[in-house]
């Protein structure tokens, strides 16, 4: 497998895919979290999503996408530590399955890097109607985080983990500042990330020659200097704070506890630590599944993940809100004995079988393949296969898995709860 | 639309009885590492009233779902332990009409098939493994109470459906599952374990000889001393809907609302008509619509926003759901648009394209080991094959739509709930 640079801070790697009925084309763009920019960079993806140039009707492009056999288009942003991520990426049943002999392919890569590189201007800016409509969406989606509540208490425990921190700007930016937004800012940030972003394509079962050049010869009308990306953030270590927050009418309450992380992982150390989590929480045999699930009954659902660009190890679980206290207990309970007590061979052996099973069925599926390589290039790695993964993880032992968790320390623990529950 | 002899040749797998009574579908995909095995059984949380041998069960509300759980229990340990020795991740769920058991795996596939077999076939109950699992479903069952999504869904049926049991929610409530007893799980199991009402569909790195092999290990290669005679009671419902409109409250941040139409279910075996009733939200309120377009641009929808039909054994339904801050306005623009569809019929090309649009999903699944076994396994719960969908998509036709949209979605079967924030 080869990243191969195409142009200044531009990539293409090319994946196997001959056995997928499916192809995909994906454009990552790299750039570092800018707070000032954060609220654009939220709006972008959902304008670029709605048409471009040649498209600029949402509903035509809706009708496009249909046309060929409801390809999937989309448009996202993501974090990476204290650096983020524009995504364009399309998806689409392969021509020999098309039902009039369409040129699929073609099609597909004329819609990712029309949305990409050549969006729908009016007067040198994005359409403004579109702009305010986009608005209105995100701030609704803002306005509507506490629906979810576990997925409100994961970001609420990491605002207080990251704090003013690059790696804690918000990915769907500030409800107060969408208000001040307009088409020529957004199209400011647009430019500014086309010109400073580290450029990744990845190309499954599509023309590589053909996405290549057609790339580079968007790439060159652009005066491209690419920033330095992040290192991955490594928050102090600190006493734990805990936080605890209220709803009426709440019935299961939920937690979530965040750990620092003391060094970035790296080579073997990363395979230790994909063992350490599926030992602590992160399959149906580790200590918390088994004991503070199956044996305390004190959760619904307690799992273990860790974050290596976000310097973070998250245990976020649903539980009932008079025994979340009894909860916190039984999971740092069972790290202590992680650390202290016995690690049986049993158990290590277990979690050690299901990952390796897990990163064998990562080829199975075309975003297993592309997120499998593209992991590695956002954590700066050289590409590395997951059969070679495989082996290195099969050296892990105890003392490594242990020597990880030693290096995590409870930073924040925030609790929603039920409000009569916390009186 | 015409038909690609490469996607009908992809859709065909095996279908073999076995003298047991059990069904065994196999789709070996070459290349593929990983095998995706699905076992299900169409015992779903709406079963709970049925005859065994003549004996009549009545089941509380949730027994499905609790036996789901308590399947991966036996004399000789969980079958989680059990999975863990061959690396398989394993999985398993409830619906309204059927409970499935899966698991993936890329090594030790012969292990992990006798595992899913073993844990299936040989049910192990007491009372004091009831009482465990009765405080784990419990949470469970708080996690559902704090989903507006699913209060929504299971509002929705209550409103449409007065004695049918899609009025329940899947899990049960914690006093309805506190009356489950050993007995009543050993009667579901003789009544819907037996290997004649269940299917196993494997695919991947597998090979029929090699599913095959695990079932006569399992002894499901011989035939059945005397199956049960069993049959399922549904309780008459009533004509219309049983109420037309329901609010609740909860601590969302802005109103959350539901359009639910009560429709008759699909036939088993009828897979015309239920790909077309899976069109017709998306001719509706889909993406390519102008109605999306006018709800979604005057920001009275999110891009949550949407339809879904579903039908079950005795009960079927539409239902549009989303969020909004005025929800009447959505629901009447709603209303107006099939009004004007029944009126004027369906755009032609719209038409073309959500066939086109369901053609590729077709051919999606069969690129995607779990996507295939599981929807070989859904298929055949519904009385079809993979085939069969493609060739019913292929033959469905603008009239179609236009004559099913004279008897179905109808206001008077039509109710609507709210969720409205509750005070913090």
């Amino acid at each position: 497998m080869e990243r191969k640079q195409i142009g200044n801070g531009a990539y293409i790697t090319v994946l196997d895919s001959q056995k997928f009925n499916r192809c995909r084309i994906t454009l990552h763009f790299q750039f570092p979290a800018n707070r000032e920019q954060a609220t654009a960079a939220a709006v972008l993806p959902l304008v670029l999503e709605r048409g471009y140039a040649d498209c600029p009707d949402m509903t035509e492009l809706s009708r496009r996408l249909a046309k060929l056999y409801g390809a999937d288009l989309a448009v996202d942003n993501a974090v990476n530590g204290g650096n983020r991520i524009l995504t364009v990426d399309i998806v689409g049943i392969c021509d020999p399955f098309a039902l009039e002999g369409e040129n699929l392919t073609q099609e597909y890569l004329k819609i990712a890097l029309g949305v990409a590189f050549d969006p729908y201007l009016v007067n040198g800016v994005f359409d403004p109607e579109a702009v305010q409509i986009e608005k209105a969406t995100l701030a609704q989606r803002l306005e509507a985080e506490i629906n979810d509540k576990r997925s409100y208490c994961v970001r609420q425990a990491r605002r207080k983990f990251y704090g003013s921190s690059k790696a804690g700007i918000e990915r769907d930016g500030y409800l107060e500042e969408l208000p001040a937004l307009d088409a020529a800012a957004l199209k400011r940030v647009y430019d500014e990330i086309l010109r400073t972003a580290t450029v990744d394509v990845m190309v499954q079962g599509a023309n590589a020659q053909l996405v290549e050049k057609a790339v580079l010869q968007r790439l060159s009308s652009i005066d491209r200097a690419p920033a330095a990306l992040e290192p991955a953030t490594l928050m102090p270590r600190q006493e734990c704070r805990h936080y605890t927050e209220t709803f009426s009418d709440l019935v299961q309450a939920k937690l979530c506890m965040l750990f620092a992380a003391s060094e970035t992982l790296n080579g073997e150390k990363l395979e230790a630590n994909r063992l350490a989590m599926a030992l602590f929480g992160g399959s149906v045999t580790s200590r918390l599944f088994l004991n503070v699930r199956e044996k305390q009954s004190l959760c619904y659902y307690c799992g273990s993940s860790a974050g290596v660009m976000g310097g973070v190890m998250m245990v976020d679980s649903g539980v009932e809100p008079k025994n979340a206290a009894k909860a916190e207990q039984a999971i740092l309970h069972e790290l202590d004995q992680l650390l202290h007590g016995p690690i049986t061979d049993e158990e290590l052996e277990d979690c050690r079988r299901g990952i390796l099973s897990s990163m064998e069925s990562v080829e199975d599926t075309l975003s297993g393949v592309e997120n499998w390589y593209y992991m590695q290039i956002c954590r700066g790695e050289e590409l590395c296969s997951p059969a070679e993964s495989r082996r290195r993880l099969l050296a892990v032992t105890k003392e490594q898995v242990r020597q990880v968790l030693a290096g995590y320390s409870l930073s924040v623990s925030y609790l929603v709860t039920a409000k009569e529950d916390a009186q | 639309m015409k038909t690609n002899q490469m996607a009908v040749k992809a859709a065909e797998y095996e279908i073999i009885t076995l003298p047991s009574g059990l069904t065994v579908q196999v789709r070996p995909m070459p290349g593929y590492s990983s095998v995706h095995a699905v076992y299900g059984t169409d015992f779903g949380s709406i079963d709970r009233f049925f005859t065994v041998d003549g004996k009549k069960v009545v089941v509380p509300e949730g027994t499905a779902h609790f036996l789901e759980h308590k399947m991966f229990e036996s004399d000789e340990g969980d079958a989680f332990s059990l999975y863990a020795k061959t690396g398989a991740q394993a999985n398993a769920f409830t619906s309204f009409e059927k409970t499935c058991y899966i698991f993936t795996a890329t090594s030790q596939i012969d292990e992990s098939l006798d595992v899913l077999l073993g844990m299936v076939g040989k049910p192990y109950f007491t009372e004091q493994t009831i009482a465990k699992e009765q405080g784990i479903i419990g949470q469970e069952i708080k996690m559902y109470d704090d989903s507006p999504d699913w209060r929504m869904l299971t509002e929705s049926m209550r409103c449409l459906y007065s004695a049918h049991p899609i009025r329940d929610d899947i899990a049960g409530t914690v006093e309805s599952i506190a009356q489950i007893t050993p007995e009543m799980l050993y009667d579901c199991c003789k009544a819907f374990y037996r290997p004649g009402s269940m299917v196993l569909s494997v695919a991947g790195n597998v090979t029929k000889e090699q599913v095959l092999a695990a079932c006569a290990r399992a002894g499901l290669d011989q035939p059945v001393q005397q199956a049960p005679k069993v049959e399922r009671l549904m309780p008459a419902d009533c004509a219309g809907v049983a109420q037309s409109s329901s609010t609740l409250y909860m601590p969302v941040a802005k109103p959350c609302f539901a359009l639910a139409y009560k429709e008759k279910p699909v036939a088993f075996g009828d897979t015309r008509r239920a790909i077309l009733c899976d069109m017709i939200s998306e001719l509706i309120c889909g993406g390519m619509t102008p109605l999306y377009r006018r709800l979604y641009d005057s920001g009275l929808v999110n891009p949550e926003f949407d339809g879904d039909f579903m039908s079950v054994r005795g009960a079927g339904c539409f239902m549009f759901s989303g969020e909004s801050s005025e929800p009447e306005k959505v629901e009447q623009m709603i209303w107006d648009e099939i009004e004007r569809l029944r009126r004027e019929g369906v755009d032609e090309e719209t038409f073309t394209l959500c066939k086109n649009q369901s053609y590729g999903s077709l051919i999606t699944d069969l690129g995607n080991v779990e996507d295939t076994a599981s929807a070989m396994n859904a298929a055949f719960m519904k009385g079809r094959t993979l085939s069969d969908e493609i060739a019913a998509l292929a033959s469905l036709t603008k009239q179609d739509a236009d004559e099913a949209l004279q008897t179905m979605l109808l206001r008077e079967n039509c109710a609507v709930v709210h969720i409205y924030p509750a005070e913090a």
